[in-house]
């Protein structure tokens, strides 16, 4: 990186509050040079996307200040200035109009520049889009829709757009673009992430990119430089030309705790039994995962370890019945189950799918009561099960709110009123209530704060004592200490090795 | 008493309903409380209320059911055919009709995955086009329903007694039972409901069920009321009046929440500022004009309380 020359675009002291409470961005500090890749990485909610949607223009900072080639200029008001100065965002999701053809596509909001008394100047259109396609060597027809390409060439096209957009706004016609990719890799199979990687280093030539991820391998790999947000600060920055980091220290950089944390688990005894409820054998999804097979047990905890993209939600995703499998078997109680069959097919063996991803489960224009009824309706069934009873509801509801201090008026409050971790607190206490043989947990306590964690943990913990098995994924590696009894490391999309805790917690502190 | 303006106070519609109803008494004093138009109110509740009660169901899980009309007419010709046959019977052809009709929209809307609104549609011009072929092109009159529809006291239908019951029973089961906390989380939180273990489709397929077999007991208090014979052709008013009913009574056509009551007030409120209207000496246009602006101040109302709804 040449530290002599001026920064492209540099940013100091950015801070951001959201409803004058919460801290996006504290006194954060960036800057991208001409031709390098940035990769920007952290938790959910740790500021990455605050940061580019201000680099952009969606909205504007509280304080701070911005230089472009080394001169002091005012935040951009919007995405159209923001694409004046070379800066453009290619979003993580829905950013491609599917029903467009490409040269349709790429000059999507330049209308503008090509009216005619006579319409749209295809011709020229069509002209110029085939030059950029070639340019950037993507190997794809003007004429052909959006839709018939793969995801990773759809992606390329959208980072085309971007650079296009820079040099029909930007004035000046030398500048460097610099392309925000927000998690481009997500939808991607590994083998597709090899082709968007490849591109990227060759248009590395012409422009600069901002890689936004969380998959912290492939941000080694090929970035230039690393900053490291954690709560809306920056908390390290790489350089690796001049100093080697290792996925290690990444990792703890992102997760932000010293290793006495890790020493916060309970000696209890183990919850486990023998009976087998839950059988995985040679489990397969080609480009997701392969070969994974464990037996859990009643009263069991098996957490899914590994990096993000290493397949662990897929496997988590196919036993929760919203994902297909090639081949292997899932084996509930001796029944076999078939990939993609409902959640609710699923529930009837036993297996319920909790996500701490809010509001995917909760009725959010309902009770706090009818919500942990819906699971639960039989035990408030009159009548022969014809007639709800909403007193029955209620004292439910209640007791659940006592159990998992639950801080709302009555049972009555609707859940869109609560706060994030006690509609978390919700979910959890219609599965306690429910309680099913099985109960996978995708990061079942993402963005919550600390003392919602404790509490739901206290829960799970509980339901384990009563026999209930279950299978953790999470970024938070606290969280498998405290409730997994084995851990299986996968990589790649392979089970590298199953662990103990004991040995999962010295594996973390040696790292 | 507190409770009771409370009550009023959180509803909008219910509001509504009594400024019109102050404004019209104020305004035409006679002419308002008069026997005759309160029991053309009655008559156009019960009209829009039994139209309206079955499609509330699919609208609570998010979907839309237009095949009222379809059943109406079709039904009607149907009954004519075999009324020669047996008799005052014949008007049973109403609920079976409904239910078939319901159940085929349940399935092919679940397993071929085509958006409600153009299906159902779709559907009554099909039963439209059968009825103009079986009828002939003109409406069959069929008598000896009677029964149903005589006065109990003078002014007051029948028709209304035998209404009560079907009214609360389609209360009773949106608000009291599993089916009816089902819908509401489908029309919520599809994905929700189905993680919370519902069977998704099947539900759906009885939603429709519900909705045509409640159209069809509705049509045989209506065919009688709406003076024995059933149109044979498709008017606008015939299938937007209903929905107005469930909109204005505040359905959410995103669904998740509302449900039947709502529809009976909103039915209500129709009913006044129809009638109410048409009191006055205005020009018929200027009515629709008013009426149309009516409906959309209430959808836009009614949009703005939607919390916790991501509005499409």
């Amino acid at each position: 990186m040449p530290q002599n020359e001026a920064p492209l675009l540099e940013v100091r002291n950015v801070r951001k509050t959201f409803d004058s409470v919460v801290r996006a961005l504290w006194d954060v500090s960036f800057s991208v040079y001409p031709n390098e890749i940035v990769g920007v990485v952290g938790e959910n909610g740790a500021g990455k996307s605050t940061l580019m949607k201000i680099l952009v223009g969606v909205f504007p900072p509280d304080s701070g200040e911005m230089y472009h080639l080394g001169s002091k200029v005012p935040f951009p008001k919007n995405p159209r200035e923001a694409a004046g100065r070379g800066v453009s965002l290619v979003p993580q999701e829905k950013g491609v109009v599917m029903h467009l053809r490409v040269y349709q596509f790429l000059f999507l909001g330049h209308e503008d520049e090509f009216t005619s008394f006579w319409g749209l100047k295809t011709r020229e259109m069509k002209r110029l889009a085939r030059d950029i396609l070639k340019e950037l060597h993507i190997d794809c027809d003007v004429d052909s829709f959006m839709y018939d390409f793969s995801l990773p060439l759809q992606k390329l096209v959208e980072i085309a757009k971007a650079i296009l957009t820079v040099r029909l706004r930007c004035k000046d016609p030398d500048i460097t673009p610099i392309i925000i990719l927000d998690e481009p890799t997500a939808p991607l199979a590994v083998e597709q992430r090899e082709q968007l990687f490849e591109f990227i280093m060759k248009a590395k030539k012409t422009s600069s990119f901002i890689f936004v991820s969380h998959i912290i391998p492939e941000i080694l790999n090929f970035a230039d430089r690393i900053y490291v947000l954690r709560d809306g600060k920056v908390v390290a920055h790489h350089d690796s030309s001049s100093q080697k980091v290792t996925e290690e220290d990444i990792f703890k950089e992102i997760v932000g705790r010293s290793s006495s944390e890790y020493l916060y688990k309970t000696a209890t005894s183990s919850t486990v039994r023998d009976r087998v409820c839950l059988s995985v054998k040679n489990l397969t999804k080609k480009g997701y995962y392969y070969d994974i097979s464990f037996d859990l047990h009643e009263g069991e905890c098996i957490g899914l370890f590994g990096t993000a993209g290493s397949g662990k939600v897929e496997i988590v995703r196919t036993l929760a019945g919203s994902m297909d499998f090639d081949d292997g078997s899932i084996v509930v109680d001796g029944h076999s189950l078939k990939g993609m069959e409902a959640s609710y097919v699923g529930l009837k063996y036993g297996i319920g799918y909790f996500s701490g991803e809010t509001g995917k489960e909760l009725f959010l224009n309902w009770s706090i009561a009818r919500n942990i009824s819906i699971l639960n309706l039989e035990k408030i069934l009159k009548w022969n099960g014809l007639v709800i009873s909403p007193a029955e509801e209620n004292e439910l509801a209640e007791e659940i709110m006592k159990k998992l201090r639950i801080k709302a008026p009555n049972p009555q409050t609707e859940c869109y009123s609560l706060s994030g971790g006690n509609k978390q607190k919700v979910s959890v206490g219609k599965w306690m209530e429910k309680s099913p043989r099985i109960l996978l947990l995708e990061d079942p306590t993402i963005g919550i704060d600390v003392g919602a964690r404790e509490d739901i943990y206290e829960a799970l913990l509980e339901m384990k004592k009563n026999g209930i098995a279950m299978i953790l994924v999470s970024d938070d590696p606290k969280e498998y200490l405290l409730l997994c009894d084995r851990i299986a490391y996968i990589k790649s999309g392979r089970i590298e090795k199953i662990v103990s805790p004991e040995e999962f917690e010295a594996m973390i502190r040696e790292e | 008493m507190k409770t009771l303006i409370g009550m009023i106070k959180n509803n909008f519609v219910l509001m509504v309903l009594i400024l019109l109803v102050v404004v019209f008494i104020c305004a035409y004093p006679k002419k308002f409380l008069s026997p005759v138009n309160i029991s053309s109110i009655v008559r156009q509740f019960i009209r829009l209320s039994l139209f309206a009660l079955g499609p509330t169901f699919v609208v609570v899980i998010g979907s839309m059911d237009l095949t009222y009309v379809g059943i109406w007419m079709l039904g009607g010709i149907l009954v004519w055919y075999v009324s020669s046959w047996i008799g005052p019977f014949a008007i049973l052809i109403y609920p079976i009709l409904g239910f078939v009709t319901g159940l085929l929209v349940g399935v092919i809307q679940v397993k071929a995955k085509i958006p409600s609104f153009i299906l159902t549609l779709s559907i009554t011009v099909t039963y439209w086009g059968l009825t103009a072929w079986l009828s002939g092109g003109y409406p069959r009159r069929v008598k000896g329903f009677g029964f149903i529809t005589a006065s109990l006291l003078p002014y007051l239908p029948v028709a209304l007694l035998w209404a009560i019951p079907i009214m609360i029973v389609a209360v009773f089961i949106m608000k009291r039972t599993r089916i009816g906390t089902y819908f509401y989380a489908i029309g919520s939180n599809e994905e929700g409901a189905e993680l919370s273990g519902i069977d998704v489709e099947k539900y759906k397929i009885l939603a429709f069920t519900l909705s045509g077999l409640f159209t069809g007991i509705g049509l045989i208090i209506l065919f009688p009321l709406l003076g024995g014979s059933a149109p044979t052709e498709l008017k606008l008013g015939s299938i937007v009046d209903p929905l107005i009913a469930i909109v204005l009574g505040g359905t959410p056509l995103v669904g998740g929440s509302g449900g039947p009551e709502r529809t009976l007030l909103g039915a209500l409120t129709f009913a006044v500022i129809q009638r109410g209207l048409s009191l006055t000496f205005w020009k018929p246009e200027l009515i629709q004009l008013l009426l149309g602006l009516v409906v959309l101040g209430a959808i836009l109302v009614g949009a703005r309380k939607l919390k916790g709804m991501v509005i499409t």
